[in-house]
């Protein structure tokens, strides 16, 4: 679990990130401007900032001189490569345009978080057990023989937990972009893992939507 | 073949030049030939008729002595003598030659005529004339060599000095014209400049004549141009920040529209936090249209001219504050009024937008229980509120498009950050000014002066 620091002007904004982040199980901190992110940045090592540029009072591209420690992902409706390149430059980890989607949020704020070994390297839940190191997920202290692609589809949907995530999604995660498969696959394999880990309560299928992993 | 305007120039003034020297050299020579030769008659005339009346004289003078005188040592006794001078003579008696001091055989030409005949030893002029009443004929001539030698002479003379003259002409020629043609070289020059990109470049105006007020009117029409250019890129900025800014205006709402529909679609959610995301959802889509709304109004007025009409803004105001009345009593804020005659040339619909935004400003920027007062007097209008005023900084921009003093408020009240901009255009659409005053804490006051209308 990550702590993370919420810099977004926007009320509504800033709540859709924060709830979104919680439900795979973030800590969130919410401030609204400059100074404040500024202030609360120094006063605790967060994990991660998540920066809108276009703040009140110091602008996102400011704050950044002040915040050398903490792992930074610019969100904003600025989308010009010159922008986009000036955010990278000032040492930014990644860099989101408005409007975004939420799945693609949580992944590039988990890859951030990964390639900072901010990131969690186990998890349990119920009395199942994964191990992110060396990718192996026990059920009742049973090693639970997972293929590769059943493994990756089952980390994703933990790392997205309680986040539907549409068959197309998963593929684009799990299988690659150029996958040529059809949905039919992740059914198979969702309906393997249900049965392997003895999910069916947790994994559920979300009409019109996809699957949700519920913890 | 391509040539030059100065070199035209120069081809035709050399060539007007060198064929008016050549004629003029050509027929001075021609008279004065002509003239040495009837001045050379004229002698030759004179001396022969003097030849033959001395010799009468000296015949009848020899015969009066009775001593049987040969006319013929007389006669070469004359002939001996003019020989040295260059004159022949030969006399004849009918057709039988005399006595000839002649080197070849005399021409007979009539009797007192005179005629041009050429020798091994050059030009001679022949007069014939009769003697001692008729029983002679004496045939005189003269050799004219020199007066062609020397005719000759000066011809070379003049065509030598000609010819260096005009060696000189065509030199000094090409020199001036040259330095003539130099402006319009230059001017060439600095077109060719412009037509490669380079910026700022004028022409030289210095002088007096056409080719400096050809720079002149060049340099004007470049100023015109580059003020043209500059007016359009300053447009095109405009614009471009304008759809810059509309695209981060259109963005955030879809984000947040986008972001509240997928997450109540893939999380489960309890009702509460249902009915917040959907109403997150309707008010951010009542705001996109807000902006459209705002956006079409402004480009309505850009590409419309108004017909300007007589308006009551007395009454228009006293309308504005009853339709905005019930906003103001949510707010708990009072408006007041000071309205005196006012009639001014407008539209009366955009006068209703504009003085409905300042007011609904006005009143937003009031804290509870403040106050909103309304005046107008003859062409000019003012909206003054007591709430939280703006910094310097602030009011330079407020009338830019999406320019908000306080983000998150203006969000919360539902503002698009056009409002402001839409009055503008509007006091601008009517030839107007508007004008803000503002202090931090004390409130601001925005003064409005608009035409009197036309009387019809």
């Amino acid at each position: 679990m990550a702590n993370i620091l919420i810099a977004e002007d926007d009320v509504l904004i800033n709540n859709l990130i924060k709830k979104n982040l919680c439900l795979v199980g973030h800590e969130c901190t919410q401030v609204y401007d400059g100074e404040q992110t500024i202030k609360s940045a120094s006063a605790f090592a967060y994990d991660l900032l998540i920066l809108d540029v276009m703040l009140p009072e110091v602008s996102g591209f400011e704050v950044m001189a002040y915040v050398k420690n903490t792992p930074v992902i610019f969100v904003t409706a600025k989308g010009k490569l010159e922008d986009r390149l000036k955010g990278l430059r000032l040492g930014a980890d990644d860099y989101i345009v408005k409007p975004f989607d939420i799945p693609e949020l949580i992944e590039r704020v988990n890859a951030v978080l990964r390639r900072t070994k901010k990131d969690m390297r186990f998890f349990d839940f119920d009395d199942v057990h994964i191990d992110f190191d060396s990718r192996k997920v026990y059920k009742s202290g049973e090693d639970v023989r997972l293929t590769p692609k059943e493994y990756d589809l089952f980390e994703t949907l933990l790392r997205n937990r309680n986040i539907a995530l549409s068959r197309d999604k998963l593929i684009t995660l799990v299988w690659s972009m150029d996958y040529d498969g059809d949905d039919r696959t992740v059914d198979i394999h969702i309906r393997r893992l249900r049965k392997k880990l003895g999910l069916e309560k947790r994994l559920i299928t979300v009409y019109k939507m996809g699957y949700r992993l519920e913890i | 073949m391509k040539l030059k305007f100065w070199q035209k120039t120069y081809i035709l003034v050399l060539a007007l030049f060198l064929a008016g020297l050549f004629a003029g050299i050509l027929s001075l020579t021609v008279f004065s030939y002509n003239k040495s030769l009837s001045e050379k008659e004229e002698t030759s005339r004179a001396e022969c008729s003097y030849i033959a009346s001395s010799f009468e004289r000296d015949w009848s003078s020899l015969t009066e002595y009775g001593r049987g005188a040969d006319i013929t040592l007389l006669m070469a006794s004359y002939g001996d003598h003019y020989k040295k001078q260059n004159v022949f003579l030969c006399f004849r008696n009918e057709d039988e030659s005399v006595y000839s001091s002649f080197t070849d055989d005399a021409p007979a030409p009539g009797d007192g005529k005179l005629i041009y005949r050429n020798t091994d030893a050059g030009k001679e002029i022949v007069i014939s004339v009769s003697i001692c009443g008729g029983k002679y004929n004496m045939v005189y001539a003269k050799n004219i060599e020199e007066v062609i030698v020397s005719f000759r002479r000066l011809t070379v003379l003049y065509v030598s000095v000609a010819a260096g003259v005009s060696v000189i002409v065509a030199l000094l020629l090409l020199i001036i014209l040259k330095k003539l043609s130099l402006p319009l070289e230059k001017l060439k020059r600095t077109t060719e400049l412009i037509s490669e990109g380079e910026k700022g470049v004028r022409a030289d105006e210095r002088g007096h004549d056409e080719f400096s007020a050809l720079a002149v009117s060049f340099n004007e029409m470049l100023d015109k141009i580059d003020g043209q250019m500059a007016y359009i890129s300053k447009q095109a900025d405009e614009k471009q920040m304008l759809v810059d800014n509309l695209a981060h205006e259109i963005r955030t709402p879809l984000t947040t529209i986008k972001g509240y529909a997928s997450y109540s679609a893939a999380s489960p959610l309890d009702e509460e936090e249902r009915i917040d995301a959907l109403q997150n959802i309707i008010s951010e889509a009542e705001r996109l249209s807000k902006i459209s709304e705002k956006i079409l109004d402004g480009a309505y007025l850009e590409h419309h001219e108004l017909t300007l009409k007589a308006v009551d803004l007395s009454a228009l105001l006293e309308d504005t504050k009853k339709r905005l009345s019930y906003v103001a009593e949510q707010k708990q804020v009072d408006i007041e009024t000071d309205l005196s005659e006012s009639t001014v040339a407008g539209d009366h619909e955009l006068l209703s937008i504009l003085f409905y935004n300042l007011i609904e400003n006005a009143i937003k920027a009031c804290a509870e229980g403040g106050k909103v007062t309304l005046s107008c007097r003859e062409t000019c209008a003012a909206v003054e509120d007591d709430g939280k005023g703006m910094t310097k900084e602030q009011l330079s921009h407020i009338t830019e498009p999406f320019y908000r003093t306080d983000k998150s408020r203006s969000r919360a009240e539902g503002g698009a950050g056009l409002g402001l901009t839409l009055c503008r255009q509007i006091v601008e659409a009517h030839h107007g000014k508007m004008r803000f005053e503002s202090e931090p804490g004390k409130g601001t006051k925005i003064s409005l002066s608009f035409c009197t209308p036309k009387q019809d």
